[in-house]
């Protein structure tokens, strides 16, 4: 699979023209041609995983730092008011390639994007249910004496993304009552 | 919330300019007060918590998109994400992809959604950043669109410009690596099928030199092989009735 038959392992290795906007050693980023709007980008890891559970810790951070980061592109130089960043995982979720990669979409008002959903009715029962099928799955939950500390990094912050003037993103958040 | 939607237009303006000369200290402390998910992380307001560490926390979600909904967010106060810094980030999403492996094992979803909204246009509803994970299985019943749209050469040309250049893409210019967090819990969670994966301890490469990063992928991508050639002989078609094996969802991706 890896290579010859994945479209997006042929992306990466340039056989096939991609528009792209961002590489690294570990990923890179492209446009989507038929995205929901210009701007809809695609973080595609260098590495052949099909799907999410199959990326290693490292590079999972880093793919979301990265899509993080063109979030923060998109939003400052596209006139956009919002971004989602989308992951569609297994072909129930909508996933239609089998290599993993997360999609940052641009949002304006009204624009026909429709990533909201109407409330499912569960009883008090049911959801205790699926909250201890889950925790029986995951472990304990509770705060771990051994829980493992951020590793603060050495190398300096990034630029803050949002500059004074183009506040309006800030400004919507804080409209949020 | 229902204080505020009873002042008169006065104290809004009043509030409004309390706000304004608030030091960020102070606005960050202010919002954390009228922040409900501060509340939960404080354990004021009650909820179903799912795990739980230093940085993170996950609940369920109480108007889900479908049965196991749930939002994962970081204990500290961050409005949205250009403020949250990398390691966090990264440590963020490491829990949400444990917990969509926990999610189809436990629950026998099929698959899962992850979904950020920044911005109240992108349907952020709460100030406080969180991640939905979102269990799927086929005919849920529920429809997450995103419409495709055939978009002009020239469009793409001039959008790809301009984020290119705010990206600074360059061969030279290598985003730094940010080190993983082990997950707590995360042996309890792994399966045999699956310890290839995330019990492999590789070693941080925090401290090490950029250039040692490629080396890497070969091994990396070696394992990707093998893992993809094994599922070949056994029946490609059909789709597992109990979820829960990745496995089984890599090979009907691979199948199509």
């Amino acid at each position: 699979m890896t290579g010859e038959n994945c479209l997006l392992c042929q992306i990466i290795s340039n056989k096939i023209p991609s528009y792209k906007i961002y590489e690294d050693d570990l990923c890179i980023a492209i446009l989507d041609v038929n995205g929901a709007s210009p701007g809809h980008s695609f973080i595609i890891p260098k590495n052949h995983y099909p799907i999410i559970e199959q990326v290693p810790d490292e590079e999972m951070g880093h793919l979301f730092t990265v899509s993080n980061k063109i979030s923060g592109a998109i939003f400052e130089n596209l006139k956009v008011q919002g971004t989602n960043i989308f992951v569609r995982n297994g072909i129930p979720a909508g996933q239609q390639v089998a290599h993993f990669m997360i999609n940052v979409i641009p949002r304006k008002e009204n624009d026909n994007i429709n990533l909201q959903w109407p409330p499912k009715q569960l009883s008090e029962e049911e959801m205790s249910t699926i909250e201890l099928k889950l925790k029986d799955q995951i472990g304990s939950v509770g705060v771990s004496k051994q829980t493992p500390q951020i590793r603060k990094q050495t190398t300096p912050k990034p630029e803050p993304i949002l500059d004074d003037e183009d506040d309006y993103f800030m400004n919507q958040i804080n409209r949020i009552p | 919330m229902t204080e505020q939607q009873q002042m008169s237009e006065e104290q809004i303006k009043a509030l409004q300019e309390k706000v304004k000369n608030m030091s960020p200290e102070e606005l960050k402390e202010f919002q954390k007060k009228q922040c409900i998910f501060c509340q939960i992380i404080s354990e004021k307001v009650q909820s179903k918590k799912i795990y739980e560490d230093e940085h993170v926390l996950a609940i369920l979600d109480i108007n889900p998109a479908n049965p196991g909904h749930i939002l994962i967010m970081p204990k500290e106060h961050y409005s949205i994400m250009p403020q949250i810094p990398n390691d966090e980030i990264a440590h963020i999403f490491n829990v949400t992809k444990s917990l969509s492996n926990s999610s189809l094992r436990a629950l026998e979803a099929q698959g899962s959604n992850i979904l950020v909204a920044n911005g109240v246009a992108a349907g952020q509803k709460a100030q406080h950043f969180m991640v939905h994970l979102i269990p799927r299985k086929e005919n849920d019943d529920l429809k997450l669109e995103v419409p495709q749209t055939s978009i002009p050469e020239k469009e793409l040309q001039k959008t790809q410009e301009i984020l290119a250049r705010a990206l600074g893409i360059k061969a030279d210019q290598k985003e730094k690596i940010v080190p993983s967090i082990p997950l707590k819990a995360e042996k309890e969670t792994v399966e045999a099928d699956f310890e290839e994966t995330i019990a492999k301890e590789e070693p941080t490469i925090e401290d090490k030199p950029e250039q040692e990063v490629p080396k890497k992928s070969p091994a990396k991508k070696k394992t990707a092989q093998k893992k993809k050639e094994e599922p070949k002989d056994k029946d490609i078609e059909e789709i597992p009735e109990q979820g829960a094996d990745l496995d089984d969802i890599a090979r009907m991706l691979g199948a199509k």
